[in-house]
C-alpha cells in the first residue's frame, strides 16, 4: 500500500482532477487512500442540469450563427463543471471518453448532439465499457460524424466500422480489412431522427457476416460483444488509461495486471481505476512531474490554485483552451489529442505564458481588462509562510509545480520577488508589495516545470 | 561515441556551453559566414489530410472501369481538364492544369507501397517517417534530413529556423532524433507578440523520466525565444509579387513567400491542408478542398517565379491514401491505397511520371496496386532538388531508392551555370574519418581545404589542375581537435563551403 503523504496525494490529485486547490489536498488526507478514491474520486453523482433549453430544440437549417454561439456555451458549460467538480475525477472521465470516442463538432453541426454524447460519457463516466460502446455504436453525433446514418446495407460505408474496430476498442493489427466491411454491415440500419437514434429494419443489411471468425447475422450489439471476447481490447483500453493517468509511455507487465482485472469485472470501469490508483506502481516518483498538462488541465489548474471562483469569464476560458489547441467538442480528428508533446509547440508554449500572466494581472495581451484576476496580497497572505521570502517561495514552488524546483531555480525566483529589496526587509505589508508578488508569480508560472504535472 | 550520445553528453539547450573547449558561438565570425551559402535549396511541402481522392483529382477518362464503378461520383469526360490521351484533371485544377502546360510540374502517378495500410494515423505515420508498412520509425523524414543538414543541432542551433510550419501543433515530419526542427507558428508577427516577454534558460534538466519532458518543454522554448526576431524581420521585410487567393491555404502560402522573399533561410516549409477524408457527399467537399490547392498553388508558383526563385524552391504535395475505386452507398468513397502526387517548380521536368493505374488489376480489397514507391519521389526530391548524395539519401530513407524522373535530370543539368558541386561529407559528425565527394563538369583549378571555426585554414586536402569527374577525398582527423570545420571547395576563383563536426 503506497505511504498516503502530501507528495503522493498531490501526485494523485493532479492526475485525477483539473488541478487542484489546497483545500482539495487538505481534505484528501484527512482520510486515508482507499476511502478517498473510493468514497470521493470514484464516487457516483446525479447528472448535472443543461446549458440551458436550446440542447431540447430540434435542429434547424442554416443556423450556422447559433450553433456556433451554442457551441461556445457548451463549452462554457463543461468548463465550469470540471472547475466545480471537487475531488471527483468524473470530469476527466467524461473528457477520457470525449477523447476516446471522438466526434468533432465541425462535422456534426450542432450542439444538442454533442450535448447529448456529452451526458451519454457522464452518466457511463465510470460505468460498464461495453455498455458505453453499445451506446456509442447508436449515439446521434456518432451516426452522423462518422456516417452511420449513411451507412447503407447494399453498399456499405466503412467510416465508423474501421474507427470502432482501430480507434476504440481492440487497435490496430488486431483485425483484418474484412473483418471492417463485415462490422459495417452489421452497423446498418440506424438514422438520426430528430435528437434521437432510429432502427429502420429495412435499411439494416441481414446477411450472415463472419466477424473474428464466427458466423452469424450480427447486429451491431453482437459485433461489440464480439470484440470484447478479445483479450487484446482490455489491454487496448488499459494502455489508453495507463497513458492518461500515469506516464505517456506504458508499462507493458502493469497493463497486464490492469487488463486482467478489467476483463474479471465484465469490463467495469471503476474497478480498474481503483486498482490503478491504489497501486504502488501509480506512485512511483519516477512518474511524478511527468505528464505535459492539457490546456483544460492548466487553465482551469491555474484558476483552482489561486483560488478564483468568483466573475469567471468562461468565455474567455473556453477561447483560450482553443487557442493551446483543446477545443471541446472539436478534437484535431478522429483520434482525438494526442497529449503530451503535442501540446507544446513554439506557438503554445509562448500563448500559454500569455495567458497566466493575464489570470495574474487581470489583463490581456491587448490590454483589455479581465472580469477576474488574483488578489495578490490577501492571497499571498494566505500562505504561512508569506512573510519570509524565501520559505514563500518554497512554499508556493511546492504547491505550484509538482516537478521539483532545483535550488538555483528557486533562489532565482526569490530575486524576482525581492527585485531590489533585501530578504530581510521582505514582508507582504511594504510599498510595492503587490507588484513583486505579481512578477513572482508570472515568472514561477511561465516557468516549464509549471506545464507538468 | 555515437551522435546521440554525444549531444547527450552536452546539453540540449543552446547558450553558453562549450564544445571541447572551443566556443560554440562559431557562426559568428566574418569569414565562417561569408562562407556560407545563402541560397540554400526550398521545399514546400502541402499535406492533404484525411486521404485525398486520387481517382477524382487525375482522373482515368478513357477507362470504362472507372465509370462502372463510380456510376454518381466520377467526373465526366467532357468536364475533365484533359492533359493528356488518357487522363483530365478535375474541373477545379485549372491552376494545376496551367503549370501543367508551363512545364512546372511534374505528376506521378500510382504512388503508394507495399501492404498499404488504411488506417488514417498509421499511414500518415508511414509517409511521414518513410517507413515500411511494418516498420516503426519516429523521426520524420524532413526532420532526418534537417539533422543532416545541421549536423551540430541541437548542441548549434543555425542562426534560421531550419524549418518552418505554418499552424499550431508540430507536425512529426519535422522530428528527429535531436529533437524538434521546425519552428511553428500561424503568423511572423503573431509569433513576435506571444514570445516578448520570454527569457532564455540554461538550467540542465535532470535524466529522469520526467526530466525528459522538462528538457523538451525547455527546447521549445529556447526555439521560440531564439527565432522570434528573425521571424518577424523577415516576415516584415518580405513581400508578395502576386496576390494570393483568401483562402487558408492561399494565405498560409503568402506567408511563406513573405518570409521566403524577406531572406528566412529556413530550407522546409510544410502546411497542412484538412477535410479530404471523404466518405459521404464527397463531389462538392473534395471540389472546393482542390480549387483551393490549386489556386494557391498557381499564384505561389507565379509569385516564386517573380522573384526568380523558381529554380530555388520547389513544391511538393502528398496524402496518406488515396480512396477505394468503388463508390460507397453515401455518395463517397472509402480509405484507398496508391494516388497520384505533385511536384512543381521551374527545375521539375514537368509532364507524367509513370503509368495510369490499372483498374483492371484490383488487390482483395478493391484497391489499385502502387507502382511507384512514395519514397522514390522523396529520394528524387533529397538528390536532385536538395543535393544530397545517394549514401545521405539511404542514411535519410533507410534503404536505396530509384530515382524517378521528377526534375531535370540532376543539379548540375539543371542549372547549366553550375561548374562544380561538393557535396556533404559523409558520415558527420565523425570521429576519425569521413570521406568528401565533389563533382566537376570540366577541367578546372581546384583546391579543397578546411578552415577552423576561427577562418584559419588547417589543411589542403586537394590542389591543383583536375579534369571533369567525380571525385573523393577521405580526411583523417585523427590529429585534429575535435569541433566544427568547414570544408571549402575553390573552383576557377568559385567557392562553395559544407560544415563537418569532429567528434572525439
Amino acid at each position: 500500500m503506497p505511504t498516503w503523504n502530501l507528495a503522493n496525494a498531490q501526485h494523485l490529485l493532479a492526475r485525477c482532477l483539473f488541478g487542484f486547490s489546497r483545500k482539495d489536498v487538505e481534505l484528501a488526507l484527512s482520510m486515508s487512500l482507499p476511502d478517498f478514491v473510493d468514497k470521493h474520486l470514484l464516487a457516483d453523482k446525479a447528472l448535472p442540469p443543461p446549458p440551458d433549453t436550446w440542447v431540447e430544440e430540434l435542429p434547424k437549417p442554416d443556423n450556422f450563427v447559433v450553433n456556433g454561439q451554442r457551441t461556445v456555451l457548451a463549452s462554457n458549460w463543461w468548463i465550469g463543471l470540471m472547475l466545480n467538480e471537487g475531488v471527483s475525477m468524473r470530469e476527466k472521465m467524461v473528457l477520457f471518453w470525449h477523447n476516446h470516442f471522438v466526434s468533432q463538432i465541425e462535422t456534426v453541426t450542432f450542439p444538442q448532439y454533442m450535448y447529448i454524447q456529452n451526458q451519454l460519457f457522464r452518466q457511463n463516466a465510470f460505468g460498464n465499457m461495453v455498455k458505453l460502446t453499445k451506446a456509442v455504436n447508436i449515439d446521434p453525433a456518432m451516426l452522423i460524424y462518422l456516417d452511420g446514418r449513411d451507412n447503407q446495407k447494399n453498399k456499405p460505408n466503412e467510416n465508423y466500422g474501421r474507427e470502432l474496430l482501430e480507434l476504440f476498442t481492440i487497435g490496430i493489427g488486431n483485425y483484418t480489412q474484412k473483418d471492417i466491411e463485415e462490422a459495417a454491415k452489421a452497423l446498418t440500419g440506424w438514422q438520426v431522427n430528430g435528437l434521437k437514434s432510429v432502427f429502420n429494419n429495412n435499411r439494416f443489411n441481414t446477411e450472415e457476416k463472419t466477424f473474428f471468425g464466427k458466423k452469424g447475422n450480427f447486429n451491431g450489439e453482437q459485433i461489440v460483444d464480439i470484440i470484447f471476447e478479445q483479450a487484446e481490447t482490455a489491454r487496448f483500453i488499459c494502455r489508453k488509461l495507463y497513458k492518461e493517468f500515469v506516464f505517456y509511455k506504458t508499462d507493458e507487465v502493469f497493463v497486464e495486471e490492469m487488463a486482467k482485472i478489467f476483463r474479471n469485472s465484465k469490463y467495469e470501469i471503476k474497478p480498474v481505476l481503483a486498482f490503478l490508483f491504489k497501486s504502488d506502481h501509480f506512485y512511483q516518483s519516477q512518474f511524478r512531474g511527468g505528464k505535459i498538462k492539457t490546456p483544460t488541465e492548466f487553465l482551469v489548474g491555474t484558476l483552482k490554485n489561486f483560488d478564483l471562483r468568483q466573475n469567471l469569464d468562461f468565455e474567455y476560458l473556453s477561447r483560450a483552451s482553443q487557442t493551446l489547441q483543446q477545443f471541446l467538442f472539436n478534437p484535431p480528428d478522429v483520434k482525438g489529442w494526442r497529449g503530451q508533446r503535442d501540446w507544446i509547440s513554439s506557438t503554445t508554449y509562448p500563448t500559454r505564458n500569455v495567458l497566466t500572466d493575464a489570470i495574474i494581472t487581470g489583463k490581456q495581451v491587448n490590454g483589455r481588462a479581465l472580469s477576474f484576476r488574483v488578489d495578490i496580497l490577501p492571497y499571498a497572505r494566505s500562505f504561512k509562510s508569506s512573510e519570509k521570502a524565501a520559505e514563500f517561495v518554497k512554499e508556493t514552488s511546492q504547491y505550484f509545480c509538482l516537478f521539483e524546483l532545483s535550488e538555483k531555480r528557486k533562489n532565482d525566483l526569490l530575486e524576482t520577488l525581492l527585485s531590489g529589496t533585501i530578504i530581510t526587509n521582505w514582508s507582504t505589508q511594504a510599498a510595492m508589495a503587490n507588484t513583486r508578488l505579481e512578477a513572482f508569480f508570472k515568472a514561477l508560472l511561465r516557468l516549464p516545470e509549471y506545464q507538468l504535472c | 561515441m555515437d551522435r546521440r550520445k554525444f549531444l547527450e553528453n552536452m546539453s540540449l539547450l543552446s547558450g553558453s556551453f562549450l564544445l571541447a573547449g572551443l566556443p560554440t558561438k562559431a557562426w559568428s565570425s566574418p569569414l565562417m559566414r561569408s562562407l556560407e551559402g545563402t541560397d540554400d535549396k526550398i521545399l514546400v511541402i502541402i499535406q492533404l489530410s484525411g486521404g485525398n481522392d486520387g481517382f477524382n483529382t487525375v482522373v482515368p477518362i478513357e477507362d470504362s472501369l472507372y465509370y462502372n464503378k463510380r456510376p454518381r461520383l466520377a467526373i465526366p469526360k467532357e468536364k475533365a481538364l484533359k492533359i493528356s490521351s488518357n487522363i483530365g484533371l478535375n474541373p477545379n485544377l485549372t491552376g494545376f492544369e496551367q503549370l501543367y502546360k508551363e512545364g512546372k510540374m511534374s505528376l506521378v502517378q500510382g504512388v503508394g507501397y507495399q501492404n498499404p495500410d488504411r488506417s488514417h494515423f498509421r499511414s500518415t505515420d508511414i509517409w511521414l517517417s518513410s517507413s515500411d508498412s511494418n516498420e516503426f520509425k519516429s523521426d520524420g523524414w524532413a526532420g532526418s534530413y534537417l539533422s543532416m543538414k545541421y549536423p551540430n543541432f541541437p548542441l548549434e542551433s543555425p542562426t534560421h529556423p531550419m524549418a518552418v510550419q505554418l499552424g499550431s501543433s508540430e507536425s512529426a515530419l519535422l522530428h528527429s532524433h535531436a529533437g524538434s526542427m521546425g519552428l511553428v507558428f500561424e503568423s511572423p508577427n503573431a509569433f513576435y507578440q506571444l514570445v516578448a516577454g520570454s527569457q532564455a534558460d540554461n538550467d540542465a534538466p535532470p535524466s529522469t523520466l520526467a526530466g525528459d519532458e522538462l528538457k523538451f518543454l525547455k527546447q521549445i522554448a529556447s526555439q521560440s525565444i531564439q527565432y522570434r526576431d528573425v521571424v518577424k524581420t523577415t516576415g516584415e521585410k518580405g513581400k508578395n509579387l502576386v496576390t494570393y487567393p483568401n483562402s487558408r491555404l492561399g494565405q498560409q502560402l503568402s506567408i511563406v513567400s513573405k518570409l521566403i522573399n524577406g531572406g528566412l533561410q529556413s530550407s522546409v516549409y510544410l502546411t497542412i491542408l484538412g477535410g479530404f477524408d471523404t466518405h459521404a457527399n464527397q463531389a462538392d467537399a473534395h471540389g472546393s478542398l482542390l480549387k483551393q490547392l490549386a489556386d494557391a498553388v498557381l499564384a505561389f508558383e507565379q509569385d516564386m517565379e517573380k522573384m526568380g526563385y523558381g529554380e530555388r524552391v520547389s513544391v511538393m504535395t502528398f496524402s496518406e491514401f488515396g480512396r477505394r475505386l468503388n463508390e460507397n452507398g453515401s455518395l463517397g468513397t472509402d480509405h484507398g491505397t496508391a494516388a497520384p502526387m505533385f511536384v512543381f517548380g521551374n527545375s521539375v521536368r514537368g509532364g507524367l511520371v509513370g503509368k495510369t493505374p490499372d483498374l483492371s488489376k484490383l488487390d482483395s480489397t478493391g484497391d489499385v496496386i502502387f507502382e511507384n514507391d512514395y519514397r522514390q519521389i522523396y529520394a528524387s526530391i533529397l538528390q536532385d532538388h536538395l543535393g544530397m548524395n545517394s549514401r545521405q539519401i539511404k542514411e535519410i530513407l533507410g534503404q536505396e531508392y530509384k530515382i524517378l524522373p521528377i526534375y531535370r535530370s540532376n543539379i548540375m543539368a539543371s542549372n547549366p551555370d553550375l561548374e562544380f558541386e561538393l557535396k556533404q561529407n559523409f558520415p558527420n559528425p565523425f570521429n576519425s574519418s569521413t570521406t568528401i565527394q565533389y563533382v566537376l563538369k570540366k577541367s578546372s583549378q581546384v583546391k579543397l581545404s578546411l578552415v577552423d571555426m576561427t577562418g584559419r585554414q588547417v589543411s589542403v586536402l586537394a590542389e591543383g589542375t583536375q579534369s571533369d569527374g567525380g571525385y573523393e577525398v577521405v580526411f583523417n582527423g585523427t590529429d585534429y581537435a575535435a569541433g566544427l570545420y568547414l570544408c571549402v571547395l575553390e573552383v576557377n576563383g568559385k567557392r562553395s563551403s559544407r560544415r563537418m563536426v569532429l567528434t572525439k
